[in-house]
């Protein structure tokens, strides 16, 4: 009986152990089962809002198998951050001729239109506020792009924005686009915006290409004159070397003649005063008789009452002559 | 033991169970996400506040809840043609960014939903704008003071929409544009205007040329004449020392340099087509008429 007591307890206490362990087992395995409800994969470039009961709890962006509390306790929103999006401004593709037209007709500060093509770049830098602090995401994020391209565009003359300031407005806009966004708590991050078709309003596009055309005549012009102006002056300063060596030449030809003729002068001069009266008749003579051959000789006499009466004869003996 | 094991496991079975029915807005766990507020009416009377994100309870069954977003709202306006104080007339959008700020504020108000409040944030909003622009020139408007004039704008809207329950973040023009018809004429003034412009480029670049070539000229003008200058004084210091070296070497005995120099003279002078009339007792003829013999002191044949 005591026997059979101790061995029904035996049983019993048996029975309940594996009944426990079973249980046990049992229940480990649906909160296990549960727990794995909190698994999920991170993908590159993707970040997942944890909230706990609806409360934010944190940003998890380390890629990877990562685990939070099951549901309902904890739930996640992924969230995309690595893609950046492009959102078009004026899209010269799309067939809404008039629409289009709106969106790009901007008015510039000094009351002028330009027609102003652009992209906005940009992703989602903080996930948690993009998913729960702000509704219509693209909307603001294409209204509010408009009003930062169009007040930037309003502080700048129709020339900066058609010339040389387009890359300042970029980046004023970008600037102050992603300020009014961070207002919003958008939790949106400009990566850049970039003009594209910068363009005066078609029906003024001819006046404008002709102030580029006259730009272009001017440059010319100047060019041109430039080009008369590389002329002349080589030209003129030869003309000067020319004058001022001819100069030189007449100096030292002159001084060069002086010095000659001098030193024959004196060269005579000592002969001269070897024997003066002798050289002296010597060089009259032999003038005499290079001069007189050519010359018509008349011998008078003085004291001839006139000379008429010869004159015509050298002229006479000369006209048979042919 | 094992039954407070028991007893703690079924409870928090129970508690994920209310959580879970919670979430679908069912029983006495409610459960307020992020983008969420929530107040709770007792047979239709609200209670005095609103649920902030996380966990809250409510009486099941006698507690009615009604749910609104916490996020910014997005509201686009409709253009509007606004007059400025320089009498220019200017077609303004807008849009609003804004926010449920007091659920049960704003429940009051429009009991029937948002789009009610829609209606009455675009109503003041749009009243604002006009209010406000039009106490600026539209220079002002366009470019100096845009964004005080925004700044303003949401200001003002805000305090009359703050008794809403409603709280605005940003009232933002977003588009500017001329009125039909007024586009024609700032076309034409941007074309006189360009037209002038390209004409200015076009004289200017006639002046410069011109003034180029004129500098160009008038510097040649003056190199020559420099060297002509130079070439004279030249020339001057050539005859100057030729007349120098000359005179040294003539004076060392003038008489005879005069009688070379007559000699040459004649030989220059005289020749083909000279007539002389010639004595006979000329000095030539001396010997022609006086014969052989001596003359004078000289020895004769």
């Amino acid at each position: 009986m005591a026997r059979s007591d101790t061995d029904d307890k035996v049983r019993r206490g048996v029975a309940r152990t594996l009944g426990l362990v079973t249980s046990l087992i049992v229940l480990l395995g649906l909160l296990g089962l549960w727990a794995s409800f909190g698994f999920y994969r991170l993908n590159p470039g993707e970040a997942a809002v944890i909230l706990r009961l609806g409360k934010y709890r944190t940003t998890e962006v380390r890629e990877g198998l990562r685990w939070h509390l099951p549901p309902p306790i904890e739930s996640r929103e992924m969230v995309n951050v690595g893609l950046v999006a492009r959102e078009q401004f004026g899209d010269i593709d799309t067939a809404r001729e008039a629409a289009t037209l709106t969106e790009t007709a901007m008015q510039t500060g000094d009351n002028n239109i330009v027609d102003l093509e652009f992209v906005v770049k940009y992703k989602i830098g903080n996930a948690f506020e993009s998913r729960f602090r702000i509704a219509d995401l693209r909307e603001t994020l294409r209204d509010s792009s408009q009003a930062a391209m169009r007040e930037v565009v309003g502080r700048n003359s129709v020339d900066d924005v058609l010339s040389e300031k387009r890359g300042l407005i970029q980046d004023e806009a970008a600037e102050l686009l992603q300020t009014i966004l961070e207002r919003y708590e958008s939790g949106l991050f400009v990566e850049g915006i970039e003009l594209q078709e910068v363009q005066p309003p078609a029906s003024v596009r001819d006046a404008f290409d002709d102030v580029i055309a006259a730009a272009q005549d001017r440059n010319r012009k100047v060019n041109e004159a430039e080009g008369y102006a590389n002329e002349v002056l080589p030209r003129a300063r030869a003309e000067a070397s020319e004058v001022v060596e001819s100069a030189i030449g007449y100096r030292d030809s002159k001084i060069a003649e002086a010095r000659g003729e001098a030193e024959r002068f004196l060269a005579i001069l000592r002969e001269y005063q070897k024997a003066p009266e002798i050289t002296r008749k010597r060089l009259y003579l032999e003038t005499m008789e290079e001069v007189l051959p050519d010359v018509e000789k008349v011998i008078i006499e003085p004291g001839t009452a006139s000379v008429l009466p010869y004159l015509p004869l050298g002229a006479a003996r000369r006209e048979p002559k042919p | 033991m094992i039954r407070l094991l028991v007893v703690i496991m079924v409870l928090a079975a129970v508690a994920l169970g209310l959580t879970a029915l919670g979430r679908q807005g069912i029983g006495p766990v409610l459960v307020t996400q992020e983008d969420q507020q929530r107040i709770l009416l007792l047979l239709g009377n609200p209670r005095d506040e609103h649920t902030e994100p996380g966990v809250s309870l409510r009486l099941p069954l006698l507690e009615e809840m009604r749910t609104f977003d916490r996020r910014w709202l997005h509201l686009a306006s409709q253009p509007k043609e606004i007059q400025t104080t320089d009498r220019e007339r200017i077609v303004v959008d807008n849009y609003v960014i804004w926010r449920i700020d007091d659920p049960l504020q704003f429940y009051k108000s429009f009991p029937t939903g948002i789009s009610e409040a829609e209606t009455q944030i675009g109503q003041q909003v749009r009243a604002k704008v006009r209010e406000v622009i039009g106490q600026h020139t539209l220079v002002e408007v366009l470019k100096d003071e845009r964004a005080e004039i925004m700044e303003e704008i949401a200001e003002k809207s805000g305090e009359a929409l703050e008794r809403f329950g409603i709280d605005i973040n940003d009232v933002r023009i977003n588009r500017t544009e001329l009125p039909r018809g007024a586009e024609e004429n700032v076309y034409a003034r941007m074309r006189a205007e360009r037209e002038r412009q390209a004409r200015k480029n076009r004289a200017e670049g006639e002046e410069q040329a011109r003034r180029i070539r004129a500098e160009a000229d008038r510097e040649a003008q003056i190199v020559v004449a420099e060297a002509r200058g130079q070439a004279e004084i030249e020339r001057g210091k050539g005859d100057a020392e030729a007349a120098g070296i000359y005179a040294e070497a003539y004076s060392t005995d003038a008489e005879f340099y005069a009688f070379l120099r007559g000699l040459e003279a004649y030989r220059k002078t005289l020749g083909e087509g000279t007539t002389m009339v010639l004595p006979p007792d000329h000095e030539f003829f001396r010997l022609l008429s006086q014969g052989s013999e001596r003359s004078g002191s000289g020895p004769s044949d």
